[in-house]
């Protein structure tokens, strides 16, 4: 199994004003956080950093024992890390060439790129739409690809920012579903929420931001009776403790 | 003097007949001006990238003198650069003046901050989720630069269009630095300009159908690449 991927004295400023101001965060595999804060609070910020697009004032990433600038490590989290946008862009391009796109900028060989879009199109339960357009897909269906777009290239770390918002139940059931097939004991997720009491698994890790600042959830105000279901949550990976 | 209408028949029947001297004309016009695009394109546009994704001081002022000099008027590059290759000027050593050569670097000069500007414009408003998608990823910055022009591709061929329709219509750099000389360096612009002062209308107005067409058609293609700007949801 590979170690925790650390954060240490995330900051991030705007002028006077904190953005974030984390002491540490732990991204263990085969964990999911769930992350929640109003609109505002950072999380965009906080999961832009640690996928490497957005550069904090200052970060430490540790891994082991190692502890390495946020600078420095940039290139590797890039190739570890994915980000997913609440509403995921699409290249203009066919679905499958939406898929295959990471795996071309990675360098993985040709002939092998076909076999894993191919799987990947079945995970997501897209592959009758291998040649549409991208962006003629509806939003739920766009959300499954960008997720498989992502898991096909098996990432370290999976950020997942408000995954579900705006979707109907369909939709939402479905992403959920996809999410929760493809977590594995390699792979830890993020997933935000502006809702404490947003969509979360039962007994995985839920943290709250607020004015830059991570804390437990529950101290912050959520309300555990109130978490809605994980459609996978029968499964065995939340409740591995991690 | 004959009328318009005469000197209009006589036009066409120049036009279909393959008159050598006019179809040289046109050849030069067209040589010229697309060897100009070609070669201003390519930094123009990494230019235009620069200034969108990079940060440094002066980028402001950088853009708006791009702004300004895309309405720099021809016949004022034309004598910059006339007084640059003139024989006593610095690159008079380089014997350009009166070539093609010097034609072409007049309309790059041209050219040039259309295509900067038009390209920042295009790039600029593409949809900040596509460069933060392409990295996430795993695409290098050049890869990821390439992803962003073929997404934002039409706004680039528009630039491209407007920049090509800017030069090949233009005749005070190609008067100033390439002298209209007969089958060396008369455009069209200098054709028609030198016909209606010999009174020789029917060439003139030829030549004026070749490039009322050619705006024609470029604007056709510039609806069309607009139509297929469709943005990404």
């Amino acid at each position: 199994m590979s170690p925790s991927l650390s954060f240490f004295d995330i900051h991030k400023h705007h002028g006077e004003r904190t953005i974030l101001a984390v002491k540490v965060l732990h991204l263990r595999p085969g964990e999911i956080i769930h992350l929640s804060g109003r609109n505002g609070a950072g999380k965009t910020t906080l999961l832009k950093i640690i996928a490497g697009l957005q550069a904090p004032d200052r970060a430490l990433i540790g891994e082991g024992n190692a502890r390495i600038t946020w600078q420095r490590a940039v290139t590797r989290l890039r190739r570890q890390v994915v980000y997913l946008h609440q509403r995921p862009f699409m290249f203009d391009a066919s679905v499958a060439d939406n898929l295959g796109y990471g795996l071309r900028a990675t360098g993985v060989a040709r002939h092998a790129i076909g076999a894993r879009v191919r799987e990947a199109l079945d995970k997501a339960g897209l592959a009758c739409m291998a040649q549409r357009r991208a962006r003629t897909l509806s939003g739920g269906e766009q959300q499954r690809l960008a997720l498989a777009r992502a898991w096909v290239l098996r990432p370290r770390v999976l950020l997942l920012d408000e995954p579900t918002a705006n979707m109907d139940a369909q939709s939402r059931q479905q992403t959920w579903e996809l999410l929760g097939s493809i977590l594995n004991d390699e792979l830890s997720m993020v997933v935000t929420s502006h809702e404490a009491s947003g969509p979360g698994v039962r007994g995985c890790q839920r943290l709250h931001l607020d004015q830059g600042r991570l804390s437990p959830a529950v101290a912050t105000g959520a309300r555990p009776d109130n978490i809605i279901a994980w459609p996978m949550d029968t499964q065995p990976y939340c409740e591995t403790g991690h | 003097m004959e009328s318009l209408s005469d000197a209009s028949r006589r036009a066409f029947e120049l036009l279909l007949s393959g008159n050598a001297e006019l179809w040289g004309i046109i050849g030069i016009s067209f040589s010229v001006s697309l060897r100009a695009i070609a070669i201003a394109t390519p930094p123009a546009l990494l230019l235009a990238f620069v200034l969108v994704y990079t940060r440094f001081p002066g980028r402001r002022l950088m853009l708006s003198v791009f702004n300004t000099l895309m309405a720099v008027p021809a016949v004022v590059v034309g004598l910059s650069l006339y007084l640059l290759l003139s024989r006593s000027g610095p690159l008079g050593d380089l014997r350009l003046l009166f070539t093609q050569t010097a034609m072409v670097i007049g309309q790059i000069v041209l050219s040039f901050p259309i295509l900067v500007a038009m390209g920042h414009s295009a790039m600029a408003a593409a949809d900040q989720r596509l460069w933060e998608t392409a990295l996430t990823l795993g695409a290098g910055r050049t890869r990821a630069m390439l992803t962003l022009l073929h997404e934002v591709r039409y706004g680039l061929l528009i630039a491209i269009l407007a920049g090509f329709g800017r030069i090949i219509a233009e005749i005070g750099t190609s008067m100033m630095v390439g002298g209209n000389i007969l089958h060396h360096t008369r455009n069209i612009p200098t054709a028609i300009a030198l016909e209606t002062s010999k009174g020789a209308f029917a060439q003139g107005i030829a030549l004026g159908m070749v490039l009322l067409l050619l705006a024609f058609a470029l604007n056709m293609l510039l609806s069309v690449f607009q139509q297929h700007e469709a943005p990404a949801t």
